[in-house]
């Protein structure tokens, strides 16, 4: 891997026919590093996990995960490889240990971290004894999780990872994440749940309709991006022209107002907001989820890090 | 569950319910046949007052030659060419075929096959075995009954020899990877179940109508070749006593064919649900 990158995509194009599930997406992923990959629904962000892990071939451009072509070389690749779908589907007839064993048998390599990993996500053995069939959704995605890493490996891909897993199981699966991060594992993360990527990822690349929108780390995303300015005019009058400041989009709610501007402007905008009758003043650092949306709503970004 | 092999583990112990149904009712069956035939004695064979049985007759001897169905061979080889005989190979055969690829991708349970290090020929040759375990199960069943009623029966025994059983059994088998072969070939190609299933009974089923009509209509006759029942003949091979070579050649090299096709349409595909 002389790289130093576990994962790199280099122009990954996948068309469905005239349908465009990626386009040309460039985006290299650091050995060691927790990465975020986000987008709302349909941006592309499965189609780009399934050209990486050698279900799909891209229609051109490449993609190689620890240095090598997830298809060409993927009995030495998939060994070192954890993978959870974003939608998981097992067999409904076997029970949670017979699915462990069975996904251990393929990976082929010894399942050294089951044990720990079932008793940290609540899977005792009476629930491992029971068919998948009689599973809940939360519990079919804590054998997804344990699957993907009982083996230990060196990148994790993971689709969407705590969809149906309740705020305490969550948790567990922080957890698990930092400590992969603090072992030198490589871990990529696909969600459009945007704390989730926040909270875990150091890096994030936003695709957007199949093109990568931006890459950026987390701080600096939250940090370039817009801050929320909150005004209350408390006269109760309503909505009103805010001058210059209409430009970002306000969103009113009876004599309230809020605005997501760019830092560059925010000295700027308070002028001219402050020359209004303003009865009340805040300005906040937006989330990840206010970055984010900007960055949609503003599609000017560009398109390649 | 058995390490080595995971896959046909996979695919047996699935569909182990519906095979072990499938396998003690195809000895019934064979069972039934067999009695019936000794319930007709040897004077009532043959009785037809200088009249012959239509030829067409001879697509449910299971014979391309001359065996009649008024006949213990004859009789006995409808019970091997018979159309629940043939729905169960179809059953297993399809249930099996659309395990190995099709059923995969349309549940989405590929995705974590797959993304492990497991080649898609190796995925193949695991459903391809498991799906030759079945047809042998079902076909070592039915030949095993026959044999053994003939082995009772003497006046079976006078015209059908046991290796007349055991190569109509060879034939069975070759039968079974004529359909295995395409089948398999649409589940590599498919997306969906009902695709290889579909294909198996269109290429079973049909295929006996087929032959049907091609033995009772003169001008249809050169469509006898295109079905796989001019070449299974069970029937000729209870009378005859061995394996007809030819026509079982046939019946492997397009089971064979299927395979190749099979296996060039997996490794171009794309794997995801």
């Amino acid at each position: 891997m002389g790289t130093g990158y576990a994962i790199e995509l280099n122009r990954l194009t996948k068309r469905y026919g005239a349908v465009v599930g990626v386009e040309g997406l460039t985006l290299n992923v650091r050995a060691g590093e927790v990465f975020g990959f986000l987008g709302p629904n349909g941006a592309g962000k499965t189609t780009t996990l399934r050209c990486l892990t050698g279900l799909l071939r891209p229609t051109s451009g490449r993609a190689l995960m620890l240095g090598l072509d997830p298809i060409a070389d993927h009995r030495r690749v998939a060994p070192a490889v954890g993978y959870l779908p974003g939608e998981l589907r097992l067999y409904p007839e076997l029970t949670g240990a017979q699915t462990l064993d069975l996904l251990s048998a393929l990976q082929g390599v010894p399942s050294r971290r089951r044990g720990e990993l079932c008793e940290r996500l609540g899977l005792d053995s009476v629930v491992l004894r029971r068919t998948v069939g009689e599973y809940s959704r939360g519990m079919k995605q804590k054998i997804g999780l344990v699957q993907a890493l009982q083996h230990d490996p060196r990148l994790v891909v993971l689709d969407e990872p705590t969809e149906g897993l309740d705020p305490l199981v969550q948790e567990t699966f922080f957890e698990l994440m930092r400590e992969a991060a603090a072992g030198g594992r490589t871990v990529l993360l696909s969600s459009h749940v945007l704390p989730e990527v926040q909270r875990a990822c150091g890096r994030v690349a936003i695709v957007r309709d199949g093109r990568l929108v931006t890459v950026e780390s987390v701080a600096a995303l939250r940090e370039a991006r817009a801050r929320r300015i909150r005004l209350t005019f408390g006269d109760g009058a309503g909505p009103r022209p805010l001058g210059r400041a209409d430009q970002w989009s306000p969103q009113w709610a009876g004599d309230r107002v809020e605005l997501l501007v760019p830092p560059s402007e925010v000295v700027a905008a308070l002028r001219g907001l402050l020359a209004l009758a303003v009865a009340d003043v805040t300005v906040e650092e937006a989330g990840l989820d206010e970055a984010f949306l900007d960055l949609y709503r503003n599609g000017e970004a560009g398109e390649e890090p | 569950m058995n390490s080595r092999w995971p896959l046909l583990w996979l695919a047996l112990h699935r569909r182990r319910r519906m095979l072990v149904a499938l396998v003690i009712g195809m000895a019934v069956f064979e069972a039934l046949i067999v009695i019936v035939a000794n319930a007709i004695p040897p004077g009532q064979l043959f009785s037809g007052r200088g009249k012959g049985t239509p030829s067409a007759f001879r697509a449910f001897s299971g014979s391309s030659g001359d065996v009649s169905i008024a006949s213990y061979p004859g009789l006995l080889g409808a019970g091997l060419v018979h159309p629940f005989w043939i729905a169960m190979q179809l059953t297993a055969i399809g249930a099996l075929a659309a395990a190995a690829v099709a059923a995969d991708v349309e549940s989405g349970t590929i995705e974590l096959l797959i993304v492990r290090p497991v080649s898609r020929n190796r995925l193949l040759a695991e459903r391809t075995v498991a799906l030759g375990l079945a047809a042998l199960a079902l076909n070592a069943a039915a030949t095993l009954t026959v044999a053994t009623g003939v082995a009772l029966s003497p006046d079976i025994h006078r015209d059908v020899p046991l290796s007349g059983v055991f190569a109509a059994g060879v034939m069975g088998c070759g039968f079974a990877l004529c359909l295995m072969g395409p089948a398999l070939a649409v589940s590599a190609w498919g997306r969906r179940r009902a695709q290889v299933i579909g294909a198996t009974i269109a290429i079973g089923a049909v295929g006996f109508a087929v032959n049907f009509i091609a033995l009772a209509w003169s001008k249809a006759a050169p469509l006898r070749f295109i079905s796989p029942f001019h070449y299974y003949t069970p029937g000729d091979a209870l009378a005859q006593g061995h394996v007809l070579w030819p026509q079982l050649g046939v019946l492997v090299g397009v089971g064979a064919l299927g395979l190749v096709a099979a296996h060039a349409l997996l490794m171009r595909r794309d794997l995801s649900p």
